[in-house]
């Protein structure tokens, strides 16, 4: 019993950490379906490219700046593929959702190669200047990583649902995923709420990257597949609930590290099959949603 | 006699696509003919390439079905090519069954496997759909990889058995995906008239008007799901007879995006010519760029842009030119 | 044929949507034979009771029976394999299927050829689209429509358009025909001509219903009016009695004045 428990606690632990993370990546896609209702499969690509502008801009490889400057170039050069992608896909939206989400395929396609065509597909490291200390609290083992990360999610995500919940702009963020037909009528801007939202999202990407980098190291796919996660916690959430991502994404972090710890480190993806089936069978609108009155 | 009327009072547009029709068939029939004496002409590696470019063609006409009678886009179809792929393999290799058996079993363990995924998500459509079907393309290579007493896990299957013994091995790879991708084009353009069709067809833009004529969304869903995978199988059943070789690498979740990615620059062409403008899209580019792989992604990204950016802006762009030169 | 046992009928239907009564134990009959409209104002009912005639709905009370048999349960698709069929307010043909194409679908139901007949050129399936085309192409033309019958709808006017819709009800010689407004969104002489057709449609053994805002069109067409105001109806009968109604007279030229 005490076996289990102690094997039990980091399990939970480490899965919560790696959950706030995809619950980062989620929040971004959710964002962007909300307003616009186009899953954005480029997310993960953009998010990479992303991740190794910063070690391009801080490693000598394109720039040498510090980390400090080369995160802010990046993310600069990010808005701007947020901005490119929005002007490509919303002219589409108006046409067919699916088509307008296929068009992000492509641009992650393009985000993949360009990756792959600027820095090569070797492995390359990318750290982050964290404090580096390791304590032990009741037998778990917490680092100094653990706890930026914590700290980055709780802020980012806490800044986040304040912007939505208190400013303006967020307000008529919510006002458009509720009805953008109203919305529109009663004078809010569409285009600039939607750029919120895509900006937003890019920028939560890249810190989900920053983030997940150090733990293993930086490849073309890294991101990417880090991403994937991130939609099955969009999927787990009901991919229209910024709190339900935010569930979902720590779920998803929990549920794998049982997963792979206790019944199979082999079926990882598809045990995320199953969860992704599962969950849009049983809880089509999230397991937030509220059990709304049957209606016909 | 009414028939003879409605048939002799067609309009002048009616009479115009008629002869646009009875054109493409033509150049339908040219195509084939040149495929057919192709391997003649051609050397022995593009023999090997155009036979993978036809089995990529039948995959790229499973997602296009999917999308014309379903009106549904699957990014996971890699999941039913390689259900169709093993199936061929596992029988040549481990039992030494030969084609004439192994691709209609493929076949139907497609279709099963299309209405075993299709059964769950029966409720699921558009972006939602879409998503399980990636999750679905990602368990594959997983599967695979973890079977491998079964699948040769990383290393794979190599497929030698001949379909028909004494003739050259490399024409058999090269004639059995055309015959395929034929039989497939010829089966889809008998669906699009027969009754099942017509109800699959109403059923994707009128579902409700469809069910008032007693075709249930469920089933269509099912029924669609179900061809679309047979066929995804054929295509698996093909990339490793004609490809010679199976091994996960040829089913990731990138393999399923390139798929679309096909049937979208064939703008979901369910005839011979626009799936083998799909197949050879993926086939020969990574041939031409095999030096410089980068350019793989962006050149698909951006014909997938394309395609999409000229569906959506050409016919506005014709619109006006017609009315400048009406102004005129 | 006994008209009275070949009748659509209604007992007691109540219908609620979140507390909110549809529906008040309505008691109908559509008869064989006639053509039944189905008039009264915006949010009295109408389109909920025509939604539970065709399954679409399933009220929380009463019984809805064709010829004696209860529909109570059954889905739009299996009253349409019982030969009660419907048209649709907005048209609902297929864009991408000929005319002709979208009225076989009217006959489908009649059919079952499997599988293997959908993909290869076997005869039985081959014999069955050509009866399937032989039924719908006179369909058509018994609407006038058989010069249409190879187009794209997309290139056909509205009114051309219902009439489609309706030929695509016939086809398959239905024993109960509803009409969800026909003539929505058709001009006069258009309207004129589905009047013809649905005059020439009336036959002894089919139940027309029709929901309907055109009361030129419900007043010279049909046999019997039912007519609905907040979920009860307050007059039934033939169209000279309900247009003497005092309270259809009030309903519909207004109660303000009083």
């Amino acid at each position: 019993m005490s076996g289990l428990l102690q094997d039990l606690f980091p399990l939970v632990w480490s899965g919560m950490i790696t959950g706030c993370l995809y619950a980062l990546g989620a929040l971004g896609l959710v964002m962007i379906f909300k307003c616009s209702k186009v899953v954005n499969f480029s997310h993960g690509n953009v998010a990479g490219f992303a991740a190794f502008l910063i070690y391009g801009f801080s490693s000598g490889v394109l720039l040498e700046l510090s980390w400090g400057a080369a995160v802010l170039l990046t993310i600069l050069a990010v808005i701007a593929i947020a901005f490119l992608t929005y002007a490509i896909v919303s002219p589409l939206v108006f046409e067919s959702d699916l088509t307008a989400t296929i068009a992000t395929l492509g641009i992650g396609l393009i985000a993949q190669g360009a990756t792959l065509l600027i820095f090569g597909a070797d492995i390359v490291s990318l750290d982050l200047p964290v404090p580096r200390f390791s304590t032990a609290v009741l037998g778990l083992r917490i680092t100094g990583y653990d706890l930026t990360v914590l700290a980055v999610a709780v802020v980012t995500i806490g800044a986040l649902f304040f912007v939505i919940d208190f400013t303006k702009l967020g307000i008529a963020f919510r006002a458009i995923s509720e009805n953008p037909f109203a919305a529109e009528v009663c004078g809010l801007n569409l285009r600039s709420v939607h750029l919120f939202a895509w900006i937003v999202a890019a920028i939560l990407g890249v810190v989900g990257a920053l983030l997940i980098v150090p733990t293993t190291f930086l490849s073309v796919t890294t991101v990417a597949a880090f991403m994937l996660q991130a939609f099955a916690a969009a999927v787990i959430g009901g991919f229209a609930s910024l709190p339900g991502a935010l569930v979902g994404g720590i779920l998803v972090g929990v549920l794998m590290n049982l997963f792979t710890f206790y019944v199979s480190p082999e079926y990882s993806s598809t045990f995320l099959l199953g969860l992704i089936l599962l969950a849009l069978n049983i809880f089509p609108n999230g397991i937030l949603a509220r059990v709304e009155g049957f209606r016909v | 006699m009414s028939d003879q009327n409605a048939t002799l009072g067609l309009s002048s547009v009616d009479r115009s696509g008629l002869r646009g029709m009875v054109s493409a068939r033509v150049g339908t029939w040219l195509l084939i003919a040149i495929a057919l004496c192709l391997p003649m002409v051609v050397g022995g590696s593009w023999v090997f390439a155009l036979g993978v470019c036809f089995a990529n063609a039948i995959g790229v006409l499973s997602v296009s079905v999917l999308v014309r009678y379903g009106g549904e886009v699957s990014i996971g179809h890699t999941f039913f090519s390689a259900v169709g792929a093993y199936t061929v393999a596992i029988l040549d290799t481990r039992y030494g069954i030969p084609l004439w058996f192994s691709v209609p079993l493929a076949l139907a363990f497609g279709v099963v496997a299309g209405i075993l995924f299709a059964w769950p998500s029966r409720r699921l459509s558009g972006i939602y759909l879409a998503v399980s079907t990636l999750a679905l393309a990602l368990a594959v290579p997983e599967i695979i990889n973890n079977a491998d007493s079964l699948t040769g896990g990383y290393e794979g299957l190599y497929v030698s058995k001949p379909l028909v013994p004494g003739v050259k091995m490399s024409l058999q790879r090269y004639y059995a995906a055309l015959a395929v991708l034929l039989a497939v084009t010829y089966g889809l353009s008998r669906l699009r008239h027969s009754r099942q069709g017509l109800t699959l067809l109403l059923a994707k833009s009128h579902p409700a008007a469809a069910d008032a004529f007693g075709t249930r969304r469920v089933w269509a869903r099912i029924a669609v799901m179900g061809i679309s995978g047979g066929i995804a199988a054929l295509c698996g059943a093909m990339l490793a007879f004609a490809g010679s070789t199976v091994s996960p690498s040829g089913f990731t979740f990138w393999a399923a995006i390139f798929l679309l990615v096909g049937s979208v620059v064939s703008v979901y062409g369910l005839t011979f010519p626009r799936a083998l403008i799909g197949g050879a899209f993926l086939t020969l580019i990574p041939q031409f760029l095999s030096a410089s792989g980068a350019w793989i992604p962006v050149l698909y990204g951006v014909a997938l842009l394309g395609v999409i950016l000229a569906g959506h802006y050409l016919p506005q762009l014709t619109q006006a030119m017609g009315r400048r030169k009406g102004g005129a | 044929m006994d008209v009275l046992t070949n009748a659509l009928t209604g007992q007691g239907i109540s219908l609620s949507f979140g507390g909110i009564k549809v529906l008040k134990g309505l008691d109908v009959s559509f008869r064989a034979g006639e053509i039944t409209g189905l008039i009264g104002p915006n949010g009295a009912g109408k389109t909920s009771l025509f939604n539970c005639l065709t399954g679409a709905y399933s009220p929380q009370e009463g019984q809805i029976a064709f010829a004696g048999q209860s529909l109570d349960g059954l889905s739009p698709a299996a009253r349409a394999s019982k030969g009660i069929v419907r048209s649709f307010q907005h048209v609902a043909l297929s864009p991408d299927l000929t005319v002709l194409e979208n009225v076989m679908i009217g006959v489908a139901r009649n059919h079952d050829t499997g599988w293997l007949n959908a993909f290869l050129p076997l005869p039985r399936g081959c014999a069955e689209r050509a009866e399937m085309e032989r039924a719908a192409m006179g369909a058509l033309a018994d609407l006038g429509l058989a010069d249409a019958a190879h187009s794209l709808p997309d290139a056909l006017p509205p009114g051309m358009l219902r009439l489609v819709e309706i030929a695509r009800a016939i086809v398959g010689k239905p024993d109960v025909l509803l009409l969800d407004e026909p003539a929505a969104g058709l001009n006069n002489s258009e309207t004129r001509d589905l009047m013809q057709t649905l005059q020439k449609l009336r036959s002894g053994g089919l139940v027309m219903v029709v929901v309907e805002h055109d009361m030129d069109l419900v007043m010279s067409i049909c046999d019997r009016i039912y007519v609905l105001n907040f979920g009860e109806f307050v007059a039934c009968g033939a169209p000279d009695e309900v247009r003497r109604d005092p309270d259809v007279i009030r309903i519909y030229l207004g109660s303000d004045d009083d």
